[in-house]
């Protein structure tokens, strides 16, 4: 939405009249940001800082990260491991059907952009129950999968596990990737992908070659967002998984609730600050210089 | 070459098929537990349909027999929250994102940083702090404690969205009308507010919206004393399949209707935000 020139001229032109000319913009900007600064920044810094506390001792100490990683290495593993297989999962599916959307004209193609967004809008909370209801041992889809003699009903598929859960991630997350990647690919001039066609190239080689490589930043920004995103999920896990292991997100919840032991639970939540870092720095650099550009440069 | 063209048809249709049946599916399966009056395996389909758990959430029935209690107190608290959540948010993000747009201030980086950081980070550990310090204010398990919560959950979208709409009204329309002798703040009011009115307003549903399906932050802030729609449906889901599924299908509809409405407006990164 970034209207090009113009705002460049009213940049120079607020700018030109004096120092006291950016206190009123200040102003404007002091509850939004007194806000941010109260009630997001003072407690995310804070749940850094109480990882290192432990009750009735003053010293800083790295007990709450040594419990951590003895009652919950295999959860940590566990985040991981079904985030980055979410993510890979919903990376390829959204890809391959953003070139197919790209590309593809026709009834059916609108028919498949229509439907294809339909769970982004869906709350996780909502999701969480469909799947509680859709994925259990004896729920609709081993019920369908039954019907078609693929499964035998006596032994269901059993889903409240990580299988349940990188599914129902990718369910969700793979229609909102799709949605940036798709913007992605619209940017790219059809002449490109003409070109290309009429040189003989197929469409995974159109992909491949042509797609994937200009609209590289529209991917990662898709790739992180939704990496973060099912990383820091917290309803999902905790409404489907049933027993261990499970994901940190709901051994933080544990923590905090039955033990009021907020130490370990800041350890866990530091843990998972770290492991989405390299993709959270790079969204949060790229993202802050696109703004910057977009407002002086047009 | 009609040929490869059948084929393409046909592979584009099963796709379409199989795309219906993986996002259709489980909503299917929310549908018919909500009307399942009783539905043992193997059964494919409910044994017994009807409308009770519907009559019962909505306040129209009053049966024991099925274990289901009306959802209006949760309706209503959750309707509150989110009204006032959008009133406060938006009077603070309107300001936050024009200025965004339209100026060059210090410390912008660091400003724009500040609105990222909850896009970029699991929020889960913002809201466990916040419970120790609500604890201490009193705030914790209290309405105002969980409209504090909504409020930046909604407010970091809000000036995103706000500042994207600014920026996209040319700024020579404010500079005619002051040109002409209008002040600063008139030519705000009378010229840049209403182009910007489609934009604020789609940024108005979607705060509404976070708020109406917010999860994480309630759970922390509002159990066990604030009952919203989503911590009803948590609670119910264990024992009551067809409950939950009712007010499962209650948040569902208005997230799809209004999004399905305002989505032109909203860039794709901030849409991934919905239903934290």
């Amino acid at each position: 939405m970034s209207s090009g020139s113009p705002v460049a001229k009213t940049t120079i032109e607020h700018r030109g009249r004096g120092s006291r000319e950016w206190l009123f913009p200040l102003l404007l900007l002091l509850p939004a940001v007194g806000l941010m600064l109260a009630l997001y920044a003072y407690p995310f810094v804070s749940s850094i800082y109480r990882s290192f506390l432990v009750k009735g001792e003053g010293a800083v100490t790295l007990a709450n990260y040594a419990k951590a990683r003895q009652l919950y290495l295999r959860d940590i593993l566990f985040s991981l491991e079904v985030s980055l297989l979410s993510t890979t999962i919903a990376a390829v599916l959204s890809i391959a059907l953003a070139a197919y959307l790209r590309m593809a004209t026709g009834r059916i193609a609108k028919m498949v952009g229509a439907v294809y967004r339909l769970p982004i809008f869906i709350p996780f909370v909502v999701v969480a129950q469909m799947m509680n209801t859709f994925l259990a041992p004896h729920g609709l889809l081993n019920v369908f999968l039954a019907q078609l003699h693929l499964i035998d009903l006596k032994a269901p598929l059993q889903l409240f596990n990580w299988k349940g859960l990188t599914f129902s991630f990718v369910w969700k997350q793979a229609a909102f990737m799709t949605l940036i990647v798709l913007s992605g690919f619209k940017m790219i001039d059809d002449s490109y992908i003409e070109a290309a066609r009429s040189l003989g190239a197929r469409l995974p080689r159109v992909i491949v070659s042509i797609l994937i490589p200009m609209s590289l930043a529209s991917i990662s920004v898709a790739v992180i967002l939704a990496f973060t995103s099912i990383m820091g999920t917290f309803t999902l896990p905790y409404m489907i998984i049933a027993g261990e292991p499970t994901t940190v997100t709901v051994d933080i919840a544990h923590r905090v609730t039955y033990f009021g032991d907020y130490g370990v639970a800041n350890a866990l939540g530091t843990i998972t600050y770290l492991m989405v870092s390299f993709a959270a720095i790079y969204y949060l650099r790229y993202t802050v210089r696109k703004s910057i550009y977009e407002v002086q440069e047009g | 070459m009609s040929k490869s063209r059948l084929l393409t048809r046909a592979g584009e249709a099963v796709l379409l098929i199989v795309l219906c049946l993986i996002i259709f599916g489980p909503m299917t399966g929310l549908a018919l537990w909500s009307i399942a009056l009783r539905w043992y395996w193997p059964h494919a389909l409910p044994q017994v349909i009807g409308p009770d758990y519907w009559l019962q959430a909505l306040g129209l029935q009053k049966s024991l027999a099925i274990g289901a209690v009306s959802i209006m107190g949760a309706f209503k608290t959750s309707l509150i929250i989110a009204l006032i959540s959008v009133v406060l948010v938006m009077a603070v993000a309107i300001p936050a994102g024009y200025v965004l747009a339209k100026y060059s201030i210090p410390w912008k980086s660091a400003i724009l940083l500040l609105f990222l950081l909850p896009q970029a980070f699991p929020q889960q550990p913002v809201f466990v702090n916040l419970l120790l310090l609500f604890n201490k204010l009193g705030l914790a398990g209290t309405v105002p404690g969980v409209i504090l919560v909504h409020l930046i959950v909604g407010l970091v979208f809000a000036v995103w969205i706000s500042s994207a709409t600014f920026k996209s009204i040319p700024p020579e329309l404010e500079e005619a009308a002051r040109s002409v002798g209008a002040s600063r703040v008139t030519a705000f009011f009378r010229v840049t507010l209403p182009l910007a009115a489609p934009g604020l307003l789609a940024s108005a549903v979607f705060v509404f919206l976070t708020s109406l399906d917010e999860f994480t932050g309630t759970f922390f802030i509002g159990l066990p004393f604030v009952t919203t729609l989503p911590m009803l449906l948590y609670s119910s889901s264990g024992y009551n399949l067809q409950f939950a599924s009712v007010i499962a299908i209650i948040l569902l509809v208005p997230s799809i209707l209004f999004m399905v409405i305002i989505e032109r407006f909203l860039k794709a990164e901030y849409i991934g935000g919905m239903g934290i």
